[in-house]
């Protein structure tokens, strides 16, 4: 698509079906259906759309969790065929291992791929402080709240140095409060993080504020089977911070956006016409 | 939240003791312990009573000091500690090798459809079948000796075991399993890493119902077929009429089954202590 900078294509995505069999009648249905956009080196995208309509499940492709069933889905020029270390994926549940301590936790993917070398274990002791959970180290998720849960989740994600990061409503399941206080810690580590700045990550969520707040872009997904409505750039400049949310251009760009999202979830004949 | 803890604290440090603050009672917190020691007195001095009133034969029924008495025979005619050891052997053996085959099977199994498919029935009908009717197939195997009695031991805990470990296997979180793919584990480390400590509280489970039938297992197998251990013991004072020397060896494995039960508490409250809420 356009990228006024040039930066190279990191994630090619072209004419993609994605879909499950179901396993009694053996008919396939498609979640996700002519899909077809470029993210660009370094951009923050932020997927939005209705509830249901393949966010999770396209996620779940890019992250090599699950085979397409037609079209090309290419990262760095190559097509994605299973998980690999250049991506990491931050989950909607939290999903830590209850036996490990947070700091356990965080070295697990350096620890699966074997690079929980000396320089590993400062990075993790570095994400420790950078995500705000100094001195919560030894604790174990039990022991945490919900916001606590998704730093150390956020944390794991970027021990492994992902080329491409991706996240799934990391924050739908926080409280309102927490949610915001997580949004511009995102932003901060974002641009903190050394190893990870100049990075690409890949948003989900179906919270329309938060897609502007977070993006560089946001693509606009239609109801199931998913298609690519829209992709809207988001022109606020950064650092952003909670003020952004008060500026008119975000509530302008929130409120086209809002208004694209429900005409998804309710006339979608509209769209297709 | 940390901010409520550190201002909380020191308030209730400075609160004036109330009624509510009494510590409980010594029995208030023993109660359930010492509630079971005094059943325990009234039906052991009831039996005495019986016996010395007369209303039962001690010949017959032995009686609680003759059984302290008969531990002091026991042990002087090197009948204590040797066969503790040998029954301890056999169990502490055959739990060995039931954990060693049950958790790596069940984990696969469990992890398996096809496998567990194949092997769910079978191991649902070995749990179920009581152990001790393959006694007499196992002697005409294996014989009388020391083999014969760890095949029972095995026989007897390694199906409740697999049982629950697959069960474990069976139920481990996707979510674990989905993040362990997305970092790229191997699949060794993701059953070192995630299946096993993710099925622990299952293990132990099985564990603690391996353990006491281990216990049944190898004092059976020395009622029937030792020439060693405490159920030996038992059997052979039994034979010779000596009632309180085999109420002594029965003392003793009560002693034993308790010690294990406990140990496996103990073991679960430190391997699973991750699970469960706060308090
Ligand atoms: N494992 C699955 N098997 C079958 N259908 C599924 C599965 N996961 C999701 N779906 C279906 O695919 C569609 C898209 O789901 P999902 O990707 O989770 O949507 P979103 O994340 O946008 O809410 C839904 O209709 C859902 O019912
Ligand atoms: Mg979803």
């Amino acid at each position: 698509m356009d990228d006024a900078t040039g930066r190279p294509v990191k994630l090619d995505v072209s004419d993609v079906c994605i879909g499950y069999r179901d396993r009694r009648s053996g008919s396939f249905f498609a979640a996700v259906q002519d899909l077809g956009f470029q993210i660009h080196e370094n951009e923050f995208i932020a997927i939005v759309g209705p509830s249901g309509c393949g966010k999770t499940t396209f996620l779940s492709a890019v992250a090599g969790l699950l085979p397409i069933a037609h079209g090309t889905l290419e990262l760095n020029g190559a097509p994605i065929t299973g998980p690999a270390e250049d991506r990491s994926l931050v989950f909607q549940q939290a999903s830590l291992f209850p036996w490990r301590t947070v700091a356990a936790n965080i070295a697990y993917g350096l620890e699966a791929q074997r690079r929980l070398d000396a320089a590993g274990r400062q990075r993790v002791a570095d994400l420790i402080e950078l995500v705000g959970l100094a001195g919560k180290e030894g604790k174990y998720p039990r022991e945490l709240s919900g916001g606590m849960s998704q730093r150390v989740n956020l944390a794991r994600a970027l021990a492994t140095d992902p080329d491409l990061l991706l996240l799934d409503e990391p924050f739908a399941a926080l409280d309102a409060q927490t949610r915001e206080v997580m949004q511009e810690e995102l932003t901060r580590i974002w641009q903190a993080d050394e190893a990870g700045a100049g990075k690409t990550a890949l948003f989900i969520t179906h919270d329309v504020p938060e897609a502007v707040f977070l993006a560089d872009r946001v693509l606009v997904f239609s109801a199931s089977p998913g298609r690519l409505v829209e992709s809207v750039p988001i022109d606020l400049p950064r650092p952003r911070n909670r003020d952004v949310k008060r500026s008119p251009e975000f509530m302008d760009q929130t409120e086209y956006l809002l208004d694209l999202v429900m005409r998804q979830s309710g006339l979608r004949q509209e769209v297709e016409s | 939240m940390t901010d409520t803890v550190e201002r909380g604290a020191p308030v209730i440090e400075s609160r004036p003791l109330t009624e509510l603050d009494r510590r409980p009672t010594f029995f208030a917190r023993h109660k359930s312990l010492l509630l079971g020691l005094i059943g325990g007195l009234i039906v052991l001095s009831s039996w005495q009573t019986l016996v010395w009133v007369g209303v039962v034969d001690d010949k017959f029924a032995s009686s609680p000091l003759g059984a302290i008495e008969g531990i002091g025979y026991l042990a002087e005619s090197g009948m204590l500690w040797e066969p503790t050891f040998s029954t301890l052997t056999s169990v502490g053996l055959g739990i060995l090798i039931s954990i060693v085959i049950g958790v790596p099977l069940g984990l696969v199994i469990g992890r398996s459809s096809v496998l567990h498919g194949l092997a769910e029935p079978l191991i649902s009908i070995m749990y179920s079948v009581p152990f001790v009717v393959f006694l007499p197939i196992i002697i005409f195997w294996f014989g009388i000796d020391d083999t014969a009695r760890l095949v029972i031991v095995v026989w007897a805990a390694v199906f409740p075991l697999l049982i629950n470990v697959v069960a474990g296997a069976r139920n481990l979180d996707a979510n674990y399993l989905q993040v362990s793919r997305v970092f790229c584990s191997s699949r060794l480390k993701t059953l070192w890493s995630v299946s096993l400590p993710g099925t622990m509280p299952y293990i132990l489970a099985g564990f603690r119902q391996a353990v006491a039938r281990s216990l049944v297992g190898a004092i059976v197998a020395e009622l029937f077929m030792g020439t060693e251990g405490l159920g030996y013991v038992v059997q052979a004072e039994t034979s010779n009429f000596q009632m309180d020397h085999a109420m002594a060896a029965i003392g003793v494995i009560a002693v034993i089954a308790v010690l294990l039960t406990r140990g496996v508490a103990w073991l679960e409250s430190r391997l699973t202590f991750w699970s469960g809420s706060v308090d």
